[in-house]
């Protein structure tokens, strides 16, 4: 007879107490219980079926009582499935209690290493029983199968991965999306509600300048007029200081309102809430705007090198490159925060435009360098960032079809490397 | 599902502990065992770890018995978090009904959290199920523990996903049997429709709750 049986194997299927027990391992317990005078010994199942038994005959079923006690209960995972049910012949109740106890006890253990042999050998076992010819062809087809069914786990296993993979960068997305509007909101805000006000200090103090001019003017008049007599008071109020420092006072006045002015229309050019569409954007304009943005982060010791290359305009998101050259110089920033020395450099290669970012901090390591895109990835400590910048620029510049990498120097730091395809852009003029 | 058999009138659900190696699930499960009475559950079996090479897990069985005379049979495992034993938490995920995934709250098992919640969306995917719907809930264990993951960050991350976080301190008992019950919720909400439970067994998700957990009087 040729007969394949196979074992699937599932932790938790059901099995029965025959599953379990066999009657190479109940007799000699219940023979032994008969030896010591007991008058007839059985394993019953939940019903009270005898399963394997010895001794005197007995009506069967047994009747299953209310409540069998409790200690001569087998258990299979847990739940009571039969009962070692021992009937007097010569011995004391009590005696026969103990010793069901006894063999319910030995039988309990038996059952659990059972199960946990049988858990063991099964998994991914096959028993075949078949003869030698079709024992190779079965395996001939098994393996064929086995293949089969590695390679469709191995791409179900990718497949979820991918999925889940898409998942994470998708909400990490969203994340910077509210993010970046929220920022462009306060920014728009605060640049609306400073650039009324700076832009009359700026044309008052313009102005007050030239009334100063006039009123020097005057007094230089009235002392040729009358020399002998203002000369006195001229000296006492030291006004050749004065109308020199209210100057210069005026001057210094006018550069750091100008700076100011600099500073929110930088922020709100950074934000982009004007075009949130896609545009012409001069790369390295855009990188200097982000650093002044960014100018109180930035370590007071660090060294900043620009090399700029003569860049085409790119067809993109200005608001999302800012965010991707933000991320880098961040990330730059708390890599070294003291002894910065960062060179960014930018250049035209064939279809590509590059942007390096070089720093001289303590690189990465080689086994997370696959990792540092993933979302919520972070070396740093809690609250010094999500660990998602350098994902947000991940994606960003492979959603343009452009590439991040990332390197170690030899003399020591990393090189973060961003290249975009120009795609669209035309050469040095904007559309 | 383990098992359904309409004839015998007979139901075998599973549900699995998931996690890091250390986090707690075979804590949860005493707890468990502690906090319910032991009428409608079984014995907690505990296979032991310390000379048993292939499989570690444990398991706490439940009794149900629903009014058209269904009886349900909840089965309740933790797998192994070791990452040798991949194989056995394949095993013990089959034909799971529902997943808890117990996390370490402590700041260095962050890593181990992550890998082991990747290594269950991959193993789900092997043996055919889906994390986008397999009724899924998140426990943040050992809050009682300093050097933790503070909760709003741990929402922080965990909200978007929509999933259910508790946060708890199974050694101590609390937190555990409300990641249960949701659990138990959210099982009893994904094969409700499918075999009729309120429809064709008259059990309800209320009695279907109320038949699982029995806290002790003591204890409530
Ligand atoms: N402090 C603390 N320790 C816990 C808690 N839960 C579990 N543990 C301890 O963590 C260790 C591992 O627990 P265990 O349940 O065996 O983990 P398992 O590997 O997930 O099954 C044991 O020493 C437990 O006592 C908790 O809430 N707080
Ligand atoms: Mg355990």
């Amino acid at each position: 007879m040729n007969l394949t049986t196979e074992i699937e194997f599932l932790v938790g299927a059901e099995k029965r107490l025959t599953d379990v027990l066999d009657e190479a391992q109940t007799q000699p317990l219940l023979n032994s219980a008969v030896k010591a005078g007991v008058g007839f010994a059985a394993i019953v199942d939940d019903r009270g079926v005898p399963l394997w038994s010895l001794g005197t005959h007995q009506p069967l079923p047994i009747p299953v009582e209310e409540d069998w006690d409790a200690t001569c209960r087998l258990l299979l995972e847990g739940e009571p499935v039969g009962a070692v049910c021992l009937i007097r012949g010569q011995v004391s109740s009590k005696g026969c209690g103990i010793m069901a106890h006894l063999i319910a006890e030995a039988l309990n253990s038996i059952i659990n290493n059972n199960l946990k042999r049988m858990l063991t050998t099964e998994i991914h076992t096959r028993v075949v029983n078949q003869s030698y010819d079709e024992l190779l062809e079965s395996n001939r087809r098994l393996t064929e199968s086995e293949k089969k069914y590695r390679d469709l786990a191995e791409t179900l296993e990718r497949r979820v991965q991918e999925r889940s993979g898409e998942l994470k960068r998708a909400y990490a997305r969203l994340i910077q999306q509210e993010k970046m509007a929220s920022v462009g909101q306060l920014a728009a805000g605060v640049a609306h509600e400073i650039n009324n006000p700076i832009s009359y200090i700026l044309s008052n103090l313009n102005m007050l300048r030239r009334y100063l001019g006039k009123m020097a003017s005057m007094l230089e008049h009235y002392r040729e007029l009358h020399a002998s007599a203002g000369s006195e008071k001229w000296q006492e109020l030291k006004l050749d200081m004065v109308l020199g420092d209210a100057g210069e006072l005026l001057d210094q006045n006018v550069s750091g309102a100008e700076k100011i002015i600099q500073i929110v229309s930088d922020l709100k050019g950074f934000s982009h809430v004007d075009d949130m569409g896609e545009s012409a954007v001069d790369i390295n304009l855009e990188i200097d705007r982000t650093l002044g943005v960014l100018s109180r982060e930035i370590p007071g010791d660090a060294r900043i090198v620009k090399e700029y290359g003569d860049l085409p305009t790119f067809e993109g998101n200005a608001a999302q490159l800012c965010q991707v050259v933000l991320n880098l110089l961040r990330n730059a920033f708390q890599a070294r925060p003291r002894g910065l020395q960062l060179v960014i450099t930018t250049e035209h290669k064939g279809e590509n435009i590059r942007i390096r970012f070089s720093d001289n901090g303590p690189g990465v390591p080689d086994d997370i360098r696959n990792r540092i895109f993933e979302p919520f990835f972070t070396t740093r400590d809690v609250g010094q960032g999500t660990g998602l910048g350098l994902t947000v620029a991940y994606d960003i510049v492979t959603g343009y079809g452009g590439t991040i990498e990332v390197e170690n120097r030899r003399q020591g730091g990393a090189v973060f490397l961003v290249q975009l395809p120009v795609t669209g852009g035309t050469h040095g003029q904007l559309r | 599902m383990i098992e359904y058999d309409e004839c015998e009138k007979r139901m075998v659900l599973k549900l699995v502990y998931y996690g890091p190696a250390l986090s707690g699930k075979t804590t949860n499960l005493l707890q468990l065992h502690d906090l319910l009475q032991p009428e409608g559950r079984g014995d907690l079996m505990v296979l032991d770890t310390k000379d048993d090479r292939t499989i570690f897990f444990d398991l706490l069985p439940f009794f149900l018995m629903a009014p058209s005379g269904l009886r349900i049979k909840l089965k309740v495992y933790t797998v192994p978090g070791q990452v040798k034993h991949d194989a056995t938490r394949k095993a013990v995920l089959q034909r799971a009904d529902g997943v808890a995934f117990i996390a370490d709250s402590q700041r260095s098992e962050i890593t181990n959290n992550f890998n082991s919640f990747q290594n269950l969306e991959k193993n789900l995917g092997f043996v055919g199920l889906d994390i986008e719907h397999i009724p899924l809930v998140v426990q943040f264990n050992k809050r009682d523990l300093g050097g933790i993951v503070a909760e709003e960050e741990v929402r922080r991350v965990w909200n978007p996903s929509g999933i259910p976080v508790f946060m708890s301190s199974a050694l101590h008992g609390t937190g555990v049997l409300e990641t249960f019950v949701q659990l138990a919720d959210r099982t009893y909400e994904h094969i409700d429709s499918r075999y009729g439970l309120a429809g064709n067994h008259g059990l309800d998700k209320h009695m279907f709750l109320s038949q699982l957990v029995r806290r002790r009087s003591d204890y409530s």
